[in-house]
């Protein structure tokens, strides 16, 4: 029988060689994707945990709301302070990663079998997840959204893909991460490996570095690239929405009353508020978007408010802004904030009366809350069982 | 281990079916398609983009001496501009005058300069080290 001729195309496919032998550089081996793997692995793990408390906060559900914790006062603060400091450090990680493993992309042939078509179709999706969730948080973080779909519920659901894809990625790649998760002695590339690990920590220090000063006070000296200043703004704090984004126009100081609803109703004007005794709190208000800073609050305890009225103990509360425009008009306190002496009516802040981006004439100020949920311009507060 | 590793595995395709569950269920009906799409671009603009930018530039430096302090300096600097593309690059002013309150173009020229003078530094220390420990090296014929 006569030999079939191979086809042109494979001819030149075999003179063509390997194409993952294309990329000359040592480095794109095993024993670097699993160095390097490890801590973006970590960092990943870290990402998800934080942002899972930053959902759990923000959207509690009736079996949690009653089970979040007012303790730590800072719990909001380092949790989602961590989320985004590690997002940033995530960038050089997983593009170094990348880096490591991109010969790869050109295997030949590029499917073998069905099982490593689907290893394939799990690593792209491995990829495109934490491609697009460190894109996603890093220009949400500037307050940026090209995209035509809302950042939160996505960014929730893409992190549950990104942990399953690694996950699954660990399961996969076990033999290779317990082979090389030693070193070896006379390692003939171990120069070479420790010089690109040198500079990736010296990348992911420097970026760190330049921005986490927006959340770790003592490195605000070095704030270069944040998207936040943590201090010489008015009164010592960043603002994330302004009266005039939220269609709150002037607030009369004679005319604004406070209407707390419960078992009895009452009205308050802002002169009967500041004759009520004033307590003071040192919280910090902590955003999502990953700034945060401390301050001094003071205004009436919201349990002294809630007793005005003759709300029973263990009573929660709805909390009611003058906003008009956006998102987060309304909070709901669960009974252990509303009963914790650090939660106020703020109605000064840093020994000044609130301005009126901050909240003029009262706001919510709350240990261990995010800052969304610290409802400004308050009009009413509701008693809910 | 191969127990502990099926159990990963599944859990991690568990893990995967409860996001794109909650990608379908928890979001407006065109939003999963919109993600979809903006994935596979995720993907693209790294494989196609990003990745091939930085083979070419790392084949121009391969020969370069002292390629690697080079290479971590051109790392941390790039790294540095990644994550500040997304200030330069949004269009409209800051929401308020708390966002974005920097001097965010100054300011990254400022981090390359360090970075580089960094690298420069650590350059000129190993060769200073390297000419110091010359002599030593010939050994005891001097």
């Amino acid at each position: 029988m006569a030999r079939v001729p191979r086809p042109r195309w494979a001819r030149r496919l075999g003179r063509v060689g390997d194409p993952t032998r294309w990329f000359s550089a040592p480095l794109h081996d095993e024993r670097t994707a699993v160095v390097v793997g490890r801590w973006l692995g970590a960092g990943v793990l870290v990402c998800f945990l934080t942002g899972l408390v930053s959902h759990g906060l923000q959207h509690p559900g009736d079996w949690l709301a009653t089970r979040l914790p007012t303790r730590p006062v800072w719990g909001y603060r380092l949790t989602q302070g961590a989320h985004v400091v590690t997002g940033i450090a995530l960038v050089p990680l997983l593009l170094v990663k990348l880096w490591v493993v991109y010969p790869r992309l050109f295997v030949l042939p590029p499917v073998r079998s069905l099982r490593h078509a689907l290893e394939r179709l799990s690593v792209a999706v491995l990829v495109g997840a934490a491609l697009l969730q460190v894109f996603l948080g890093l220009v949400n973080i500037v307050q940026w959204y090209p995209w035509p779909f809302s950042f939160r519920p996505v960014h929730w659901a893409l992190a549950w893909v990104l942990l399953g894809a690694t996950l699954l990625h660990v399961a996969v790649q076990a033999p290779a991460i317990a082979t090389h998760w030693r070193g070896r002695r006379n390692d003939p590339e171990g120069t070479e490996r420790r010089s690109l690990l040198l500079g990736l920590g010296a990348a992911v220090a420097t970026v760190t570095l330049v921005t986490a000063g927006q959340t770790v006070a003592p490195l605000r000296r070095v704030t270069l690239l944040a998207p936040r200043r943590p201090d010489g703004s008015k009164q010592g704090l960043p603002i994330n929405r302004t009266a005039a984004e939220a269609g709150v126009g002037e607030v009369s100081e004679e005319n604004w009353r406070l209407r707390l609803a419960g078992p009895r109703t009452r009205e308050l004007s802002l002169a009967e508020l500041r004759r009520l005794p004033q307590h003071g709190a040192r919280l910090p208000i902590a955003c999502v978007e990953g700034w945060s800073a401390t301050a001094d609050w003071s205004g009436v305890r919201l349990r002294d408010l809630l007793e005005l009225v003759g709300a029973p103990p263990g009573a929660s509360a709805r909390i009611v802004s003058l906003q008009r425009r956006g998102g987060y008009g309304v909070s709901e306190l669960p009974p252990q904030f509303v009963r914790d002496p650090l939660t106020l009516l703020a109605l000064r802040l840093n020994g000044q009366v609130l301005s009126l981006d901050h909240g003029f004439p009262a706001r919510i100020i709350a240990p261990n809350r995010p800052g969304v949920l610290q409802t400004k311009w308050v009009t009413t507060i509701e008693v809910s069982a | 281990m191969t127990p502990l590793r099926w159990t990963l595995g599944l859990l991690g395709v568990a893990a995967m079916l409860a996001g794109v569950r909650l990608l379908v269920l928890g979001t407006p009906s065109g939003t999963p398609l919109d993600v979809g799409w903006w994935f596979v671009g995720a993907i693209l603009a790294h494989d196609l983009l990003l990745a091939p930018l930085v083979a070419l530039v790392g084949l121009a430096v391969w020969r370069l001496p002292e390629r690697r302090v080079l290479r971590g300096a051109l790392l941390t600097a790039g790294c540095a501009a990644l994550i500040t593309l997304p200030i330069l690059l949004r269009p409209g002013p800051p929401r308020n005058a708390t966002v974005l309150a920097l001097d965010y173009p100054l300011n990254l020229l400022g981090v390359v300069a360090a970075v580089l003078l960094a690298a420069s530094a650590l350059v000129g220390v190993r060769r200073a080290r390297r000419r110091g420990d010359a002599p030593n090296a010939t050994g005891p014929g001097t």
